[in-house]
């Protein structure tokens, strides 16, 4: 007997697979030194794989395969566009990097668009064993990219440190997955949840939930687990911290919702009491340390680093706040948590790939990722300047820019969760908001108010490729910002 | 027949239990990076054996069929990871975690 | 004496035959063969391939060698399921095991195209 195939839903899925296999035998065909000709297939492939996603949104109906281990519907369709779109503009940000760096070598895009392929099929999964191999998929290409200038010992560090990082988060993850089949029986998500919600919480699940959730806090880099990722940020090359601060971050927190939402929440709230303790408390440290530790960063690359761990802080805030609406019987709450998080990924998708784009356009003129070497950049660059005071207000939270309505729909899933813990955690939130202002300020000062340092004050000129990046990510936080309702019907998915 | 023990699952899970630890501590005392990545490979190779054991029991193929995925994981894993080492151990002589001190977090 | 130890003693009887036979074998050997020392039969492949020292450092090109190996010899695991059930899975399993292992070649290709199976 063979399964059944719903071809239609699997296009996505199999366009991508189809173009990392071109970009493989490119990249073994054409001669090594000219990897343009890959990164124009990579960047083909990604927008082919957006036709079908469009088309099955357009349909509007949910397909499940497998026996309901992996599925199409809306929530799938929108992570599998955005983890396309920001694939688009990763290999845009990446193109003349790699064109004019020691290695232009086209398995970079090979690399990416494998990680990538593994993300869209996260977005779908609803098995343990679908995600502990779409994880995988991620992960094990990006410890590549993470060493990917071989002869530089920061970045070789950069992905030592990410290696064994997660291979250790895939082991506590993959030990608590298989606690959990031993007592639900099952790999599928849904006979999880039914069974968490019967046995009410045994101490040995709760161990198993507990070590399953490290294992994802390991690869969303929340605190205390967050160590690696200034480290590996910085010693990476730039794109690939854009890469893993975005979308590799972003499949992280996929899986986490998969398994929070289409598992452990159950059918009736009961047992939520077993993990949004462990997620409240790693919300609260990884707001406060991430943006405490960010104050003190003279780096940009690691400031960002920071400020994406305090910005996972923010993301993981709606879990804790379904989990204690869940446990109070308000079962409700959980389909608005469940879309705050969703937008809150869209919306940081683009400020922070657009902050990065920045920082390597700036980069091309200084060399160098000091905030110092951002002074005076709106004298020698308005255009840079203005963009990147977007992308900084915008990751602060103000309006009327894409951060605010992430923000405040995050906010909102706390206060509507209410109790004590709710509240306290939105408290929090707030007074975590003010901090990150100051950061994100800082670097707004030197580009206004600094004088520029070198000699050189033309305007740095921006390639075709990164301009092209830009205009994608600023348009997103200008416009959604402005009309929110463009993703408040991503806020009405319900799961 | 030898019928004085009488083998549970519970036995199956307890050395896994044994292993995953054992792992885990190695991981943290040893600076030796190829040791490193033994104490990795006992806590993947742990977790298999819990899945195995649980789908024997619950007579659920699910358990077994995650093994196969994780062994060819694993095997990836080494490779990506022994690459990384050699690219280091290209410019350097040995292979401690203490060596790989040039950024500090 | 029960059953139970009863059993152990066979085994017990098999051990001691084994280390009879082998040393009768060696003993009756060393009595009738005549003694000629020399060191080159002394070397372990008398081949003439000198051994490597037991904790030295192996070139890194095996590596290379070894990975290759592992990583196709593990794919191998997901043939055996689809041999189970040929039959079963008829042209649709075919296909599917066709695309997986071209995926696997389209590998092997590029190591052979970047020059990794010359022993340089």
């Amino acid at each position: 007997m063979n399964p059944v195939f719903d071809w239609h839903a699997l296009a996505p899925d199999v366009v991508l697979a189809a173009t990392v296999l071109l970009t493989l035998v490119a990249t073994f065909l054409l001669p090594d030194r000219d990897a343009t000709q890959v990164s124009r297939i990579a960047a083909i492939g990604v927008l082919a794989a957006l036709v079908p996603v469009v088309t099955l949104a357009n349909d509007g109906a949910d397909r499940a395969m497998f026996d309901g281990a992996y599925v199409v519907d809306n929530y799938a369709l929108a992570l599998k566009a955005f983890f396309l779109v920001a694939a688009y503009v990763t290999i845009l940000l990446s193109v003349d990097y790699i064109q004019e760096g020691d290695y232009y070598r086209g398995e970079f895009y090979f690399l990416l668009l494998t990680s990538v392929l593994g993300m869209s099929v996260m977005a779908s999964a609803r098995d343990l064993i679908t995600m502990f191999v779409a994880l995988e998929t991620i992960s094990i290409p990006t410890f590549v990219l993470a060493a990917y200038r071989k002869h530089d010992r920061v970045s070789n560090e950069a992905g030592v440190k990410y290696y064994v990082i997660g291979v250790l988060s895939s082991a506590l993850m993959l030990y608590g997955m298989s606690l959990i089949f031993g007592y639900a029986g099952s790999t599928r998500l849904a006979e999880i949840g039914a069974q968490v919600s019967a046995a009410g919480a045994p101490p040995l699940l709760a161990v198993a939930v507990f070590l399953s959730l490290v294992g994802f806090a390991f690869k969303v880099s929340a605190v205390p687990f967050h160590f690696w990722a200034p480290d590996t940020y910085e010693g990476a090359p730039t794109p690939v911290t854009a890469f893993l601060s975005v979308s590799s971050k972003a499949g992280g927190f996929v899986a986490l919702l998969n398994i929070v939402f289409f598992g452990f929440y159950g059918v009736d709230g009961a047992g939520t009491e077993l993990w949004w303790p462990v997620i409240w408390v790693l919300a609260a440290l990884s707001m406060t340390l991430g943006n405490l530790a960010a104050l003190r960063q003279t780096n940009v690359v690691r400031m960002l680093a920071y400020s994406s761990v305090a910005q996972g802080g923010f993301m993981l805030v709606p879990f804790a706040a379904a989990g204690i609406a869940g446990a109070a019987g308000d079962l409700g709450q959980a389909d608005t948590a469940f879309g705050a998080v969703v937008i809150y990924l869209l919306v940081y998708g683009a400020m922070n790939l657009g902050a990065f784009a920045v920082v390597i356009a700036a980069a091309r003129r200084t060399r160098s990722a000091e905030i110092s070497s951002f002074a005076g950049l709106f004298q020698t660059s308005p255009t840079l300047a203005v963009l990147m005071t977007v992308f900084m207000a915008s990751l602060a939270g103000i309006p009327p820019l894409a951060g605010w309505f992430a923000k405040f729909v995050m906010f909102q899933s706390a206060v509507e969760a209410g109790g004590a813990w709710g509240i306290t955690l939105a408290v929090v939130a707030g007074v975590n908001s003010v901090i990150a202002f100051f950061y994100y300020a800082g670097v707004m000062r030197q580009m206004w108010f600094k004088e520029p340092a070198g000699e050189d004050r033309s305007e740095i000129e921006v390639p075709y490729a990164l301009t092209g990046a830009l205009a994608i990510t600023a348009a997103v936080t200008l416009v959604v910002g402005v009309y929110p309702q463009l993703f408040a019907r991503v806020g009405e998915l319900a799961f | 027949m030898i019928a004085a023990l009488d083998i549970t699952p519970t036995y199956y899970l307890v050395v896994a239990a044994a292993l995953f630890t054992i792992g885990g501590v190695g991981l943290l005392v040893r600076r030796n990076t190829l040791v490193m990545f033994m104490c990795i490979e006992l806590m993947l190779n742990a977790a298999n054996l819990t899945f195995v054991t649980f789908a024997k029991a619950l007579d659920d193929i699910g358990g077994q069929v995650i093994v196969f995925f994780t062994l060819v994981v694993a095997a990836a894993e080494v490779a990506v990871g022994l690459a990384i080492i050699v690219a280091i151990f290209r410019r350097r002589q040995d292979v401690t975690a203490d060596d790989v001190s040039a950024l500090r977090g | 004496m029960t059953e139970f130890y009863r059993q152990y003693l066979a085994v017990a009887v098999f051990v001691v035959a084994a280390f009879g036979m082998v040393g009768a074998m060696l003993g009756l050997a060393r009595l009738l063969r005549p003694t000629n020392p020399q060191d080159e039969k002394y070397v372990t492949y008398e081949s003439g391939a000198d051994p490597l020292p037991l904790f030295g450092q192996a070139n890194v090109r095996y590596y290379i060698y070894a990975l290759l190996f592992v990583i196709f010899d593990v794919e191998a695991v997901f043939i055996f399921p689809w041999a189970i059930d040929v039959d079963g899975l008829e042209w649709f399993g075919l296909i599917e095991m066709t695309i997986f292992i071209g995926v696997l070649l389209l590998g092997l290709a590029y190591v052979w195209r970047k020059g990794l199976l010359k022993w340089a």
